[in-house]
Order: structure tokens, then C-alpha cells, then sequence
């Protein structure tokens, strides 16, 4: 149990129930989100330099992909965004936009306004962008639906798989995160909104704590 | 599922079209919670504070108030809702653990049935109005142009402290009113009362780990009492140190502290006195120079009760009191209370008094009894209620003395006995005002009703009715945003109507967190520490969530009060009723949290029920079993619930528990089990006025009916299954060398 020191002043205002948004006003410095913008483009530009990154890689080492397959429906999304044009043309890395996923057991849907710290400045003219700056004007954020989803009796925490399979994992690299992502959520960089392929059921889990020596007492999952 | 329309044909019917799931939420539309893909959303924050992290909560610091103690509590939020209660460690109070009622908190906060709008009574109904037509209305009634005379003004309250009591009392003078009823069934207010007169302070301060032995006569300092996560870790203290302390409860029905004991001494009600008297007299036994040091009127009082007199009026035998008074004897200093069950008679506070000279015959006082002090600020402290001041309000009500009240915090239409015809008499009172946050009796009752925030939405500052030797005010913040936009803070109210009073000092403030905050400010230097700001002291004073403020030493100066006791005559035909305290349900209040419902009483392990406690030898004279319904009757009316058997608890006492049996209070309190208090006769202690919670007698009879008592754990005893090894006091000191317990 850590105990947070943090007053509340300030914090009643700004965070909003569960599904719903903050409530700040977003402040526009343009300078800022210039160089956030800017700090993208080189990062993926790094990225897209990397060996690692190429197609066809030689798999994540000490790991066991999960076997199983699902056929999942196409889920309409408030805005289709366009997961192919950030991962395999752009070459951002997943963590950047899904930032909380090394920090707790979600990964996060990206707040609003990381969404708009590029597009500011990139790619205005797309509808899709026009969809996300109306959005953001009127200080709301869209309402994405589920895709991906575990029961409420299983645990499952995205911080503990990132480190046994990229942090903690000897010989392996940060920006090859991707494919260790793709144990569940499948090739996303080639989606556009997220489908789920992965049957992400127990039978699925259990597979690859077995295959990957992953802890198997029952209330590991299910406390 | 009582709420929704749906028979079992039906349940079943979509069972099968749907799944579980969807069965489960009782009706055919999809549920929101699922896995199937594109069902529920997920929607991220537009611009996060820098701090959340979906997923990980943050914990802010707050103020219990589910019993009037004042923990200290540490709200866990996470994604703005708050989820998880646990104790602050800066809190002297409760230094960082939670009871079980601190922990349901809140799901009082997400309680269905809470208050959403302002109600007023409109034809006999009550009808949602809106807070301009409400706040119109309270400044018609009682606002500077009303002509409301101020002593046909009062607030009928709980325990209140800290900012809310100032502002109370700021709001009742310029009413120009005294009328401040504060009301708690669960009190100690005769105890206070002899205190008082005995020692010159109402609450000294208990030294328990000081203590080498505790005589608790019905005082559950673990349980349903003043303070009781306090007093848990006192009493862990005072077993687990150097010498182990020794716990002898004397009571009529067992208590969780009785259960704690190494001696549990089952007493015929309202003799605890007497025993107290005769315990002091072997105690002297023999010790001329200890009999010569003591007061002459000591003396004589101690010397009239001999063991074969106390033990025939006590039923207590006369090798126990014995044994006591050889115990107390070789274990100085010792600590000797009363409680509730000492309390609760016409000569209560004789007996609480004459327990008070058995700690001065033993040399207790400024020893384990010692004096609380005082704090800086005797306006923030807090005012204990007790029964006297609900007597009070029936009778100004009966004779019309009033024309506006304002309640919050108690339910004195739930609490009150029958007898008393509080319900009627209410009748008489022109415009009752609830501010109140479920729909309790009181509130359901009232003429005008206010939503105010639950104790998770609103701001405020508290004291503990008992304080430890660091005084503390323990603030109270806002875990998350209010639940529904139609409900407001007590304090704001409060500050609202001295404004409708035009009470200058008060217009400046918009609301009563900037009242707080500039109380804060004011503050002075001794207590904001090394804070470099007003400000400053604020973020360190709302992080820590506890204010210590220091304390004025004081003094105990012993003196004797006159004590008598009535004849005690034996009637063999009738019973004594206990109407039970239990930490839990408390006096009714947490009847409406399915989770102090489901939790097993600590005795009888029976859940969402009354029951009818009982004798194994009253049982078979009655010839019932456990499960049979019986009538407890009195003259002031019967309840009729389930026998429960059980040896803790003397044969000529019938207990029932309080808390159950509301004819309102929503879905989960509303018609469950019955109130043992509706049934009490309206005796009171003849010294104090309070009500004498357990001077009522009845009669039981069987009613015929019989069902399955619900509760945990089907048989009192382990059957031989060596659950929980025990070996006897003989077997451990042989082989463990210690003795510990004579």
C-alpha cells in the first residue's frame, strides 16, 4: 500500500468520474506542443533507423508467444483511428501513446490531449484530424469502445508482463515492445482500429505462464 | 432483486435466451458490464493531472464519521472515485487502523438510496422542490424578518465538532436560541456525569497499558463504545506488555470485550454497584493503614456490604468476589470501568459511582485514571449526546414549545421508545427540517428535507469524543466530486443560513471551504508548525490530515457523591432486556450498509437478522430452540424475532440487538428484523435523566413459528476437530512455566 502525500486542491476540478473526461481547460502554447511535436517526428525517426524495428524479426528472446486464435468482430470506434499509420509507417513506439501500460495494470487509452500535442501541427486537413480537433475544442473527449477485456475476477496486470518480457528481459530492446504486444493484442500495426484476434481466455493465459515458466497459483490471477 | 419486476418464470425465461449475465441484472436490456468488444467504453482523460495513473490509486487524507470517535482515515482514489478506506498513521486517534464500520464508510457514500433532491411536504407527501424554493422557504421560517421567537428554535443533532459545531453555535446565537439537543443512543453520558461530579472532568483519560489488571463492569471498550479502535490498541498494549494485563468483565449479557476476558462474571442487571461495594470492602480486608488513609464517608459506604449480602443480591458467588478482590489486590495499579450495562438503570448513576470509589479504594486515580487536560480550542471540542436531550425534545414538543427544528445527524424517530410517543408529539413542531443523506425515519418524517453531501463529498474538521493524551482535530475533505449535483455540504448550509440571519462576520465567506481556510490561517503559530505560508500550512495540514494541537495539563480532585441503591427484589416470572450494542450495525445508523449486515455479529455470528439471545437454562424453561420466534413483550409493547441460545449471558436476561427493525432508512434497512428500543420502558437514571437503556422488563413466549437461524459457523463448538488448539491453564503452566492467570 503506498500512500500517495498529495492534497486535493486543484485535484477535485480536474479528474472526473470512471469514463469520463477531465475537465481542465487545455491550454494552448503553441511552443510546446512545437517541440512535443518535434520530439515525435525525431523519435520516430530514430526509430525507423533501428535494426531492431525491421519486419521479421527474430522474436523476443526467453519468451514463448501464446498460442490461440479468435476471430473478433470489427468494433465501430468514434474515430477510426489509424493504428498502421503510427506503428508501421511512423515507427512510434506503442508505450509512447499507451504511456501508463509500464506503470499499471492498464495500459491506457491515450489522454486527448498527447493525441493533440502532434496534431496540432500534423496531418490538420485529414477528416479524422478535423474529427479529433472537434474533439478537443469542445473540451471531450471521444468515447472509444472496449475492444480488448478480461473479466473483473482475473488481475491481470500490463506493468508485470512488460517486465518479464522487455524490461527485465535479457536481450532484449525497448523499441521491439511491439511484438511482445502482439502476444495478445496481435499485429496491431496493422490494423487501423484494434480487433481482437486473441482469445484472451484462461486456457490462453494459462498456455504461456506454462510455456514461459509464468507463476501458476490461482490467486496470482484471480484475487 | 425485490426492486425490479421479474418472477422466476422470467428469470429463468432469460436465463436461457441470454447468459448469466445479463439474468443476473434482472432485466432484458445488455448489461454494461461484459467482454464482448465494442459494449462498454473507455474514455481517457482529455488533459491529466501529471499524478494519475490510470489504475494506481492515490490516497488522500480524511476524517471518519461513522461513530462519533473521529478516526483518522486514508481514502484510496482511484480514476476519481474513491474505493478503499484504511486508518491514518497520523491520527493519535486510531494511529492508522480502521474498524469494520470506518471500512463500509464507503458504501454508505455509494448507497442507492441516498437523498438526491430537496423534498417538502406538500399535502401530506413529501415532493421534490427545488433548493431555490427549499432556501426560500428556510429563510421564510427562520430567517431575520420570520418573527420566529429564538427559544422556538432548536437543532437536534448526533455528537458534532470541530468547524461544524462553531458555526452551529454561531447559527443557534443568532437565532437567540440555547435549544441544542445532541443526541446519542450509544453514549457514555452517565459515566460522564459521575466523572464529572467525582473527579471534576467528564472524560479523564484511561491509561489502560499502565494498568496490570482492567475490572470492566459492562464497559465494551473493544466493541460498541466510546473509542473504539483507540481502545483496541490500548487493550493490545495492555496484553501484550512486559506483564500481561488481566481483563475481568462483569456483565449481564457478553460483550466483544466481555469475550476477550480471562474471567467472565455473568451479574443480575443493575447490581454492579453492590458488587463494585463489596469487591472494595475485601479489597480493604485486613489493610487498617489503606482503611485509615481513606475518607470517612469511604469508609462507612464500604464497610455495609459484606460477600454474603453482595453475593446474594449479585448472584455473583461469594468466591469470586473473593478471587477479584485478591486479584486487584496483588495487580496495582489496576483500572476499574462501567459501561453501558451499569449505566442503563433508575440508580445508574449510583452504581457507576460506587465503581468509581472501588478505583479510588484501590489508589487508581492519577495512576490509569488520569486527567485528560484541555485543548486550546474548547469551541472545536466535541459536545457527547445522550438520551436526556430526546426525552427533552418529546417534551417540548408536547407542549408545543417549539415551532422550527432543524435535524442532523441522529434519528431520533428510529430511536426513540414507543412509550415516549415521540412520533405524535413531533406532530406539534409546525416545520421540521431534515438536513440528512439517506431517507431515515427522521428524515422521511420531516416537513422540509435537505440532501446534504455524504461524509466522501463534503468538507469539514472533527474531535474525538475521547481524546488520547495528543489532542487532535482531524480534517475532513472531499474524496471525490459529489455523486449528484443536487446535494449540498452541511457547512455551506450552515454558512447559508447565518447568512440568511445576517450575521456579519460570516457574509464574506462563498463557501465553507474558504471558511476552513481562513479558520486555518487564523490559527495560531504553536499549531502550523514549520509551515512557511498560510498556505502552506493548509497543503501540509490537508496531506497529514490531523491537526495536533496540543494540551493544557489538568488536574483529577476526588470527591464523594452520595450513594444509595434501591431494595433489589427477585421476580422469577420476569426477564431483564438488553437491548445489545454490537460494533456494527451500532445504534441502527449502519443498517443500511449491506456490508455491516452481512458481517457476523461478533457473538452470535448471526447476519441480516434480530434475534432473541437467551440462557441454554432459560431456553429449556421456555422449552425453545434455537430458530423458534418468541414474543419479547414488555408493557410498552412486544417484538417477536428468533431464539438464539448461547451461555454468554445471564438467565434472567433476554438481549435483543439494537439496529434492526427500520420502517425506513432504503432497501437494505427497511423492514429487517426488529428494534429492541421501540419495546423499552420509559424509566430514566434518576440523577442524570438519562434513559435507562436496560431497566425494562419482559416476558417471552413462545409464538409457534420456527425457521433456520441464518448465521456463520453452525455449532459452537469444534466438535473434536482441533480447529483452534486449546490446552488448559494448568497443562500451559506447567509446561510453559508463566503464571498469568490465577
Amino acid at each position: 500500500m503506498s500512500h500517495g502525500y498529495l492534497s486535493l486542491h486543484g485535484y477535485l476540478s480536474l479528474s472526473g468520474p470512471v469514463g469520463s473526461s477531465g475537465v481542465a481547460a487545455p491550454h494552448y502554447r503553441g511552443s510546446r506542443y512545437f517541440l512535443m511535436a518535434l520530439a515525435a517526428m525525431v523519435l520516430g525517426f530514430f526509430l525507423a533507423m533501428s535494426s531492431a524495428w525491421a519486419d521479421g524479426g527474430t522474436g523476443v528472446p526467453n519468451a514463448v508467444p501464446p498460442k490461440g486464435e479468435y476471430e473478433g468482430k470489427n468494433v465501430e470506434q468514434p474515430i477510426e483511428f489509424p493504428h498502421n499509420i503510427h506503428v508501421d509507417v511512423n515507427k512510434i513506439n506503442c508505450m509512447y501513446c499507451h504511456t501508463y501500460a509500464r506503470r499499471s495494470k492498464v495500459a491506457g487509452i491515450p489522454p486527448t490531449s498527447k493525441c493533440m500535442g502532434c496534431h496540432l501541427v500534423i496531418a490538420t486537413d485529414k477528416p479524422r484530424i478535423k474529427k479529433l480537433t472537434e474533439y478537443w475544442e469542445k473540451k471531450e473527449p471521444p468515447r472509444w469502445k472496449k475492444v480488448h477485456d478480461v473479466p473483473d475476477f482475473v488481475h491481470f496486470t500490463h506493468e508485470k508482463h512488460l517486465k518479464r518480457f522487455v524490461f527485465d528481459n535479457e536481450g532484449m530492446s525497448v523499441d521491439r515492445v511491439p511484438e511482445v504486444c502482439a502476444f495478445c493484442h496481435g499485429e496491431v500495426k496493422k490494423m487501423t482500429v484494434a480487433h481482437k484476434v486473441k482469445p484472451l481466455n484462461m486456457g490462453f493465459c494459462a498456455r504461456c505462464h506454462e510455456a514461459n515458466k509464468g507463476p501458476f497459483d490461482c490467486w496470482k490471477c484471480h484475487k | 432483486m425485490s426492486g425490479n419486476d421479474i418472477n422466476r418464470r422470467d428469470f429463468l425465461k432469460i436465463l436461457g435466451w441470454s447468459g448469466v449475465g445479463v439474468a443476473v441484472a434482472g432485466c432484458d436490456r445488455p448489461t454494461t458490464v461484459t467482454l464482448e468488444e465494442g459494449k462498454e467504453e473507455v474514455v481517457a482523460y482529455l488533459q491529466p493531472e501529471e499524478y494519475v495513473i490510470p489504475g494506481v490509486g492515490v490516497w488522500f487524507a480524511s476524517t471518519c464519521q461513522q461513530c462519533p470517535a473521529g478516526c483518522g482515515v486514508h481514502g484510496r482514489v482511484r480514476e476519481g472515485r474513491v474505493l478503499k478506506m484504511e486508518g491514518n498513521p497520523d491520527s493519535p486517534i486510531n494511529k492508522g487502523k480502521l474498524c469494520q464500520m470506518g471500512q463500509a464508510g464507503v458504501q454508505g457514500h455509494y448507497n442507492p438510496d441516498r437523498l438526491k433532491k430537496p423534498m417538502l411536504r406538500k399535502g401530506g407527501a413529501l415532493a421534490e422542490v427545488s433548493w431555490e424554493e427549499a432556501l426560500a422557504l428556510l429563510e421564510q421560517k427562520t430567517g431575520s424578518a420570520s418573527g420566529l421567537a429564538g427559544d422556538r428554535f432548536a437543532w437536534f443533532t448526533g455528537t458534532v465538532s470541530g468547524h461544524q459545531s462553531v458555526l452551529l453555535s454561531a447559527h443557534l446565537a443568532a437565532m437567540g436560541s440555547k435549544n441544542h439537543f445532541i443526541h446519542e443512543t450509544i453514549n457514555n453520558a452517565v459515566v460522564r456525569a459521575v466523572n464529572q461530579d467525582m473527579l471534576g472532568e467528564a472524560m479523564p483519560r484511561y491509561d489502560l497499558p499502565a494498568a496490570k489488571m482492567v475490572l470492566s463492569f459492562g464497559a465494551d471498550l473493544v466493541g460498541a463504545g466510546a473509542s473504539p479502535v483507540h481502545f483496541s490498541g490500548e487493550y493490545a498494549k495492555f496484553r501484550t506488555g512486559s506483564q500481561r494485563g488481566v481483563l475481568v468483565q462483569v456483565e449481564p449479557k457478553m460483550t466483544l470485550t466481555g469475550g476477550s476476558a480471562d474471567l467472565w462474571v455473568p451479574i443480575r442487571p443493575g447490581t454492579e454497584g453492590i458488587l463494585a461495594l463489596g469487591i472494595a470492602k475485601q479489597v480493604l480486608l485486613g489493610d487498617e493503614v489503606k482503611l485509615a488513609g481513606l475518607p470517612e464517608n469511604i469508609r462507612t459506604l464500604v464497610t455495609g456490604y459484606d460477600v454474603e449480602k453482595v453475593a446474594s443480591i449479585t448472584g455473583v458467588t461469594g468466591d469470586r468476589i473473593m478471587r477479584i478482590a485478591k486479584l486487584l489486590k496483588e495487580r496495582s495499579p489496576s483500572l476499574v470501568l462501567a459501561g453501558a450495562s451499569v449505566e442503563g438503570h433508575a440508580h445508574g448513576y449510583q452504581s457507576a459511582a460506587a465503581i468509581m470509589v472501588l478505583n479510588i479504594v484501590l489508589g487508581n486515580i492519577g495512576k490509569t485514571v488520569l486527567p485528560s487536560g484541555s485543548s486550546a480550542f474548547p469551541q472545536m471540542e466535541a459536545k457527547a449526546g445522550g438520551t436526556r436531550d430526546l426525552l427533552a425534545l418529546a417534551d417540548a414538543a408536547d407542549k408545543k414549545a417549539l415551532d422550527v427544528v432543524f435535524f442532523h445527524g441522529a434519528n431520533p424517530v428510529y430511536t426513540a421508545p414507543a412509550a415516549l410517543g415521540l412520533n405524535d408529539k413531533l406532530k406539534n413542531i409546525p416545520f421540521k427540517v431534515a438536513f440528512a443523506v439517506y431517507p431515515d425515519e427522521t428524515a422521511m418524517s420531516a416537513d422540509l428535507v435537505l440532501p446534504i453531501l455524504s461524509v466522501h463529498e463534503d468538507w469539514g474538521t472533527h474531535m474525538g469524543v475521547y481524546q488520547p493524551e495528543q489532542k487532535s482535530i482531524s480534517i475532513q475533505q472531499p474524496l471525490m466530486e459529489r455523486l449528484y449535483p443536487d446535494t449540498k455540504g452541511f457547512g455551506d448550509l450552515l454558512l447559508a443560513l447565518l447568512k440568511v440571519r445576517q450575521v456579519k462576520e460570516y457574509e464574506s465567506f462563498a463557501d465553507y471551504y474558504g471558511y476552513l481556510k481562513n479558520a486555518f490561517a487564523a490559527l495560531p503559530a504553536s499549531v502550523k508548525g514549520d509551515a512557511v505560508s498560510d498556505e502552506d500550512f493548509w497543503g501540509k495540514s490537508l496531506q497529514k490530515g490531523v491537526l495536533n494541537v496540543g494540551t493544557v495539563a489538568g488536574s483529577l480532585n476526588p470527591r464523594m457523591v452520595e450513594i444509595s441503591f434501591p431494595e433489589f427484589k427477585s421476580d422469577a416470572q420476569e426477564y431483564y432486556l438488553v437491548p445489545s450494542a454490537r460494533l456494527g450495525l451500532w445504534d441502527g445508523r449502519h443498517a443500511n450498509l449491506p456490508w455491516l449486515q452481512e458481517a457476523p455479529d461478533q457473538i452470535s455470528k448471526v447476519v441480516w437478522t434480530s434475534w432473541v439471545e437467551m440462557h441454554p437454562a432459560t431456553a429449556a424453561k421456555l422449552g425453545v430452540k434455537e430458530g423458534d420466534f418468541v414474543k419479547v413483550t414488555s408493557a410498552q409493547g412486544a417484538v417477536e424475532a428468533q431464539v438464539y441460545v448461547y451461555k454468554g449471558i445471564h438467565p434472567q436476561v433476554i438481549a435483543v440487538p439494537m439496529g434492526q427493525g427500520h420502517e425506513e432508512y432504503g432497501r437494505y434497512a427497511k423492514g429487517r428484523g426488529v428494534n429492541p428500543l421501540k419495546i423499552l420502558a420509559p424509566v430514566t437514571d434518576a440523577k442524570t435523566g438519562e434513559l435507562a437503556l436496560y431497566g425494562t422488563r419482559v416476558t417471552v413466549a413462545q409464538s409457534g413459528r420456527r425457521e433456520v437461524l441464518v448465521k456463520l459457523m453452525g455449532s459452537e463448538t469444534q466438535l473434536g476437530r482441533k480447529m483452534v488448539s486449546t490446552v488448559t491453564a494448568s497443562v500451559f503452566d506447567r509446561t510453559e512455566g508463566t503464571k498469568n492467570v490465577t
